[in-house]
């Protein structure tokens, strides 16, 4: 019996997120490509809040345009993670039986491998872009989503409404999408949270030990692969990008956690 | 005759979107020592929250707002928890419905039993085991020698709560409270256990508040009989004056709205109107009002007191008269 | 009187962890047009099941079970889905058995939708009836469940299986979770409807005084196998069963004039006699002293038209 106001910091802090990478190309002060020799390795000043880098190219535009990258991968990723997820989760969790079993076991086979060993063998073989990446991250992630799909579902399959429902001659694709889906719905958005915090995380590692998006483009683990060889000369290099993908996966992850903690009260004061 | 337990202008609250709501509503009332009280109500009514106050129970967000406990001759809600902690089990016990929420479902229930009787006595290991087989034993639990090295999964549900009347009494409490301790079991082993409860009362002299929505249970196991209404206590009196000659047009109602084997099949039961009203959505004047068949103006314009009335309380302004008239539908 | 369902001797095993369990063990009954019959049982005598296997929820591993006519096992899944028109169940949780995220318009038009009937405007028109007739308004149609009381829910709950106009209604422990004054009200608008309609009822429940209330036959279940069946009477002021005689005295009523009953030694928690021919033998006070209950296989005595019972021993009535 708490009362929570409806606001979310999390929330609106992913949301500025969001905004501010959307909106790079109004919000940045520089051409994040542009060449400027006179300025490298300046570091935060008035001219160039975040600093400059070894070629003069200002960080803040950097950091707000490989936001755009990074983002993009991550939610391309987490929406392919989750379709890819829920279905294979769905399957398992409706069809029981051998599908299952197998189903599932492929799910820990899946996650049995090494997450960046896999990426790098993917990678290697067709190449960094912001179509493979998505792709390779997103197959990444989704077996434990499968998991949760499946595990959600086969505990509202065994509940009265869908006892009710199945007695009532509900056919099963209707008890599925019309019943059980909205259901589960805030439990895969908890997951889609964790997901999107996950592939920030990942798309950075790659990029940082080289997978990621190719020069002269720049996503934010670029940026510190960039930044971490000069780290006790210049700082900033790697501290900027750093804190971005450090606040994008703390707000994610806390938006999950609340979304979590909101349903779990709820269900309880049912 | 002493009272074991004496409760005065008891008043918890919790918040709702209105703000903070009342949810048991000044109550008062004491058990004399040796003595079973019913305490009869319908879900909301307050009757588990009273019980939980006895036990100090009470966590945030309900909150305890103005009342005095008193066990024995202690106040209890003035002193401190760690004061109290000592008064658990060795004068006030309390049993629940789910035994599986006082057990340890991972140590086996002698561990648990022993643990219990060292914690308010002293005595070593094997004394403690020895005197564990006996509260199994006294509790009816067959082969309690053998039974003691049981997991709490290996017993059914009846068993459980003889485990757990045999840790709530360890301490040899004078008070027992019983929350629905009946209510998930089957109507024979309900039987078995209320049956336990009256004997080990009878023999040791204990103080039994046993709250049940049941009124067949309350009717069979205890003396006296109190009833609850939307977080008030409407009525009080013993078994014969309450089951047969009840004052209160609720305690009434609630009577002829039982379905047992002896009613008459042939006609529609004689249903309250209504439900319950929510604790922030409590009617003006008497709680019952909205749903009482005898209500008049003043019902709905002042909060009746719990009164002597026909040697019993009742909170009611028409009680007297109704008495002497006879409710009649 | 016409059977619109017979259950003819049924039985449904479980593989549990001692062993296999016997849910349903040969057991046998029918529903009459328009009335009600009532399996009560303590946990665990398998009512449940029977309820389960009666809406082909769950199949049993021997018996047959017919329907209006059709025999359940062998319906193709979409001939069974169609025969789901004519039963339809109501369950105990008056919150868990609705849908918390749909509203109450939702959930009692989901029947109509899953068979096609009626366009939207209809629909409402008719879920707007079936409000009323279980004592709801209009107004509760957006409302969704956690907005609702439990005799609330539980009405929503009824008016859904009376969306398709079934023939047939189980009723499993329908009224178990309510409290004692919205529990007179909802049986007695069970009742009511049942008259109006014709409905016929099974009655799963643990509560004798509703058995007695709602049931014109009862069938008493333990371990699986139905003991004692006949109607009101045969059961309440007959029994016959040792079971049946040991379920009415642990009752407790709310009189007090009822003489407090002779109670059974607190000392006596039998253990189950698993292979005792009579699975009460060890709880029994006759049966324990007997050898035939122990070893000679039971046969369904026919007392009279309408009582029968599985026991070697009967109680005697003068």
């Amino acid at each position: 019996m708490k009362f929570k106001s409806r606001f979310s910091f999390s929330g609106f802090l992913i949301l500025l997120i969001l905004g501010i990478c959307l909106a790079a190309p109004i919000l940045s002060p520089y051409d994040p490509n542009a060449i400027g020799v006179a300025d490298s390795f300046s570091g935060p000043t008035g001219k160039h809040w975040f600093g400059a880098d070894d070629l003069g190219r200002d960080l803040l535009s950097r950091i707000l345009y490989g936001g755009r990258i990074t983002i993009l991968i991550a939610m391309s990723a987490t929406l392919i993670a989750l379709i890819i997820g829920t279905l294979w989760g769905l399957t398992a969790g409706v069809r029981r039986g051998w599908v299952d079993e197998f189903l599932m076991r492929t799910a820990d086979a899946t996650m049995a491998i090494p997450q960046i060993l896999f990426a790098l063998v993917c990678i290697s073989a067709v190449g960094a872009s912001v179509i493979s990446l998505p792709i390779v991250v997103g197959i990444l992630l989704s077996p434990t989503t499968a998991r949760m799909a499946r595990s959600a579902v086969v505990t509202e399959l065994s509940s009265d409404y869908v006892v009710a429902a199945i007695a009532s001659g509900t056919k099963r694709s209707r008890l599925i999408i019309s019943e059980v889906m909205p259901n589960i719905a805030p439990q895969l958005l908890v997951q889609l949270s964790i997901n999107a915090a996950a592939a920030v995380m990942l798309e950075a590692t790659l990029s940082f030990i080289g997978l990621g998006i190719q020069p002269p483009n720049a996503s934010w683990g670029t940026l510190m692969l960039q930044g971490y060889a000069k780290i006790w000369n210049t700082y900033w290099f790697v501290f900027f990008p750093a804190m971005a993908v450090t606040i994008t996966i703390l707000a994610f992850n806390a938006y999950g956690e609340r979304i979590r903690v909101t349903m779990d009260s709820r269900r309880s004061s049912i | 005759m002493k009272n074991a337990l004496i409760v005065n202008n008891l008043t918890l609250s919790v918040p709702s979107s209105k703000g903070r709501v009342t949810v048991v509503d000044d109550v008062s009332f004491d058990i004399p020592a040796g003595t079973k009280v019913g305490l009869v109500g319908e879900s909301g009514s307050g009757k588990s929250l009273t019980a939980y106050s006895l036990m100090r129970l009470i966590k945030d967000p309900v909150r305890i707002d103005k009342g005095e406990i008193y066990i024995g001759d202690r106040e209890i809600l003035g002193m401190s928890m760690k004061e109290f902690r000592h008064m658990r089990g060795n004068d006030i016990s309390m049993i629940y419905q789910d035994p599986m929420s006082a057990l340890n479902p991972i140590m086996r229930i002698g561990a648990q039993i022993i643990e219990s009787i060292q914690l308010h006595s002293d005595v070593n290991h094997s004394q403690a085991r020895k005197l564990a087989i006996e509260h199994l034993a006294s509790v009816g639990i067959p082969e309690p020698d053998r039974r003691i090295d049981s997991y709490p999964f290996e017993m059914s549900g009846g068993m459980l709560q003889r485990v757990v009347i045999a840790i709530a009494l360890s301490g040899e409490p004078k008070v027992l409270i019983a929350d629905e301790a009946t209510t998930a079991l089957d109507v024979t082993t309900q039987d078995r256990v209320l049956t336990l409860i009256d004997k080990l009362a009878a023999e040791r002299g204990l103080s039994v508040l046993l709250i049940t929505h049941d009124l067949g249970v309350a009717a069979q196991f205890s003396d006296e009989i109190m009833v609850m209404y939307a977080g008030k206590l409407v009525e009080r009196g013993s078994v014969n004056q309450i089951f047969s000659n009840p004052v209160h047009p609720y305690t009434k109602a609630l009577l002829d709205s039982r379905c047992d084997y002896t009613i008459d099949v042939t006609k529609p039961i004689n249903s309250i109107a209504g439900q319950p009203p929510r604790p922030d959505n409590r009617p003006e004047g008497c709680v019952f009002s909205p749903r009482c068949e005898h209500v008049q103006l003043q019902c709905r314009e002042g909060v009746p007191p719990l009164i002597s009335v026909q040697d019993r309380l009742a909170a009611c302004f028409r009680a007297d008269e109704l008495f002497h008239v006879g409710m009649v539908h | 009187m016409t059977s619109v369902a017979t259950v003819t001797n049924v039985s449904r095993t479980f593989k549990g962890k001692t062993g296999v369990v016997h849910a349903l063990d040969n057991v046998s009954f029918d529903l009459k047009q328009g009335h009600t019959l009532a399996l009560v049982g303590e946990s665990g005598s398998g009512k449940t099941t029977a309820a389960r296997v009666l809406l082909g929820l769950d199949t049993p591993n021997s018996g047959s079970i017919e329907i209006l006519g059709k025999t359940l096992g062998s319906l193709k899944h979409e001939e069974l889905r169609l025969l789901r028109r004519e039963i339809q169940v109501v369950q105990q949780d008056p919150f868990s058995q609705l849908n918390r995220r749909h509203s109450v318009e939702r959930i009692i038009s989901a029947p109509l939708i899953a068979f096609g009937i009626g366009d939207k405007g209809s629909r409402r028109e008719q879920v707007i009836e079936l409000l009323k007739s279980v004592g709801l308004e209009k107004e509760h149609l957006r409302r969704r469940p956690h907005e609702l009381s439990g005799g609330q829910c539980q009405r929503v709950a009824i008016a859904r299986a009376l969306a398709l106009d079934p023939k047939i209604v189980v009723l499993d422990e329908a009224v178990s979770a309510l409290d004692v004054s919205v529990r007179a009200q909802v049986l007695n608008l069970l009742r009511r409807i049942q008259e109006e309609r014709g409905l016929t009822y099974l009655f799963i429940t643990h509560d004798l005084g509703v058995a007695h209330y709602m049931a014109d036959e009862i069938a008493v279940m333990f371990r699986g196998r139905i003991v004692e069946r006949g109607n009101r009477d045969d059961v309440f002021n007959k029994s016959r069963h040792h079971y049946t005689v040991g379920l009415l005295s642990s009752v407790p009523l709310a009189t007090p004039s009822a003489t407090k009953r002779s109670r059974e030694q607190v000392q006596s928690l039998p253990s189950p006699g698993v292979n005792d021919a009579c699975l009460y033998r060890s709880r029994c006070s006759v049966g324990l002293g007997r050898e035939d209950c122990k070893s000679v296989p039971l046969q369904i005595t026919q007392g009279s038209e309408t009582h029968s019972w599985l026991c070697h021993s009967p109680v005697e009535h003068r």
